[in-house]
């Protein structure tokens, strides 16, 4: 990743920002054709463990993920950039919406348009499900911290414990020469 | 009025401890806080929050911020919920951030973070199907969700995934 700039990583993140619909996971679609597929900071795998953690902490996955990025590129300032671009468009649409625009919401055809975006919203979420799971390779540690999560979820726990079971998996099972050399993921955020 | 930002501050770090899992939990958790334990929105208030705040640009938890700040204590109200929502997760961030720059790497954390993506992916699947469920009652609904993603999949890098929202909207506005 090139040096670049906070008013450019603020800039790069409000756009960011506007466009993303539903939240968290569904957001993961548009930041990944924004920094993997559109700007090639990131590579796939880099992105999706960004996101992991991103996901792990507590919080909007896609400020969490702003806020290590901007951190990975320019320390703290970036960080703080890239967060606060993100967060802006948000703030600034909310207030508008607040103050002037909650009745539109009712009108049949803002209703219509919407219920068809939040099908959409529906599909980004599975395709980053989709892309995530093209980028894990296939042995029965991964399978099995991923089922045991699901299950977890399944019975109702709350999402900390599937993230808890995904790492003590991990820890217990795995093993480092499963490591390839593409693979160093502790080398970037 | 510093009672009212006190509240605030109380409940907006509860929701951006909780809100955990990619808005899967945000939506419940903010019913659970403002409605049922502070009383601060009423259930019409809060389902008309929940369509707003999930169909706006940007995270739920901070839509959801904005707006209810906004309408309990008008444009600090609104700046303060917002900022405090995310201070939980910057705050863990760069206490994780800090270490991870100032402790050697060693196989124990790589093998804790190998993990943790599988059980991310597992969170993820059970994302799609909970929401997917909440949205999908009917073929026509399944039909413009499968075209959604056969979009997603064939156009991948070259169409902005919010073309493919605007036009399941517009779909929406000619079909529902």
């Amino acid at each position: 990743m090139r040096a670049i700039s906070c008013t450019r990583l603020f800039l790069i993140f409000s756009k960011i920002g506007l466009t993303t619909f539903g939240g968290g996971f569904s957001m993961a679609t548009v930041l990944r054709h924004e920094l993997v597929l559109k700007r090639a900071w990131l590579t796939e795998r880099e992105f999706f463990d960004t996101l992991s953690t991103a996901t792990a902490v507590p919080g909007a996955v896609a400020i969490n993920l702003a806020f290590m990025q901007g951190w990975k590129a320019r320390g703290y300032r970036g960080a703080l950039a890239a967060a606060a671009g993100t967060m802006l468009p948000s703030v600034v649409i909310l207030l508008f919406i607040a103050r002037f625009a909650t009745p539109y919401f009712e009108r049949p055809m803002v209703a219509s348009f919407l219920k068809g975006a939040g099908i959409a919203v529906a599909a980004q979420i599975a395709f980053a499900s989709y892309t995530f799971a093209r980028n894990l390779r296939v042995h029965w540690q991964n399978v099995f911290a991923c089922g045991l999560g699901l299950g977890l979820l399944i019975i109702g726990l709350h999402p900390v414990f599937a993230v808890l079971a995904g790492a003590s998996v991990g820890y217990l099972l795995m093993h480092e020469r499963m490591t390839r050399p593409d693979d160093n993921i502790a080398k970037d955020i | 009025m510093m009672q009212t930002f006190w509240t605030l501050i109380v409940s907006f770090t509860v929701i951006g401890l909780g809100a955990y899992g990619g808005g899967l939990m945000t939506v419940p958790l903010m019913q659970h806080e403002l409605v049922v334990s502070r009383d601060l929105l009423s259930m019409t208030q809060m389902s008309q929050l929940v369509a707003i705040a999930q169909m706006t640009p940007g995270p739920i938890a901070v839509n959801g911020a904005t707006f209810v700040g906004y309408n309990i204590a008008g444009l600090a109200g609104a700046l303060l919920a917002s900022i405090v929502v995310v201070l939980p997760g910057v705050l863990a961030l760069v206490l994780l951030l800090f270490c991870r720059e100032h402790l050697p790497v060693n196989t124990h954390s790589l093998r804790l973070r190998r993990g943790l993506r599988a059980g991310v992916l597992g969170l993820l699947l059970f994302a799609t199907w909970s929401y997917s469920r909440g949205v999908i009652h009917s073929w026509v609904e399944g039909a413009i969700a499968a075209a959604a993603f056969a979009v997603l999949l064939t156009c991948e890098g070259r169409v902005h995934p919010l073309a493919v929202i605007v036009g399941a909207g517009v779909l929406g506005m000619l079909v529902f």
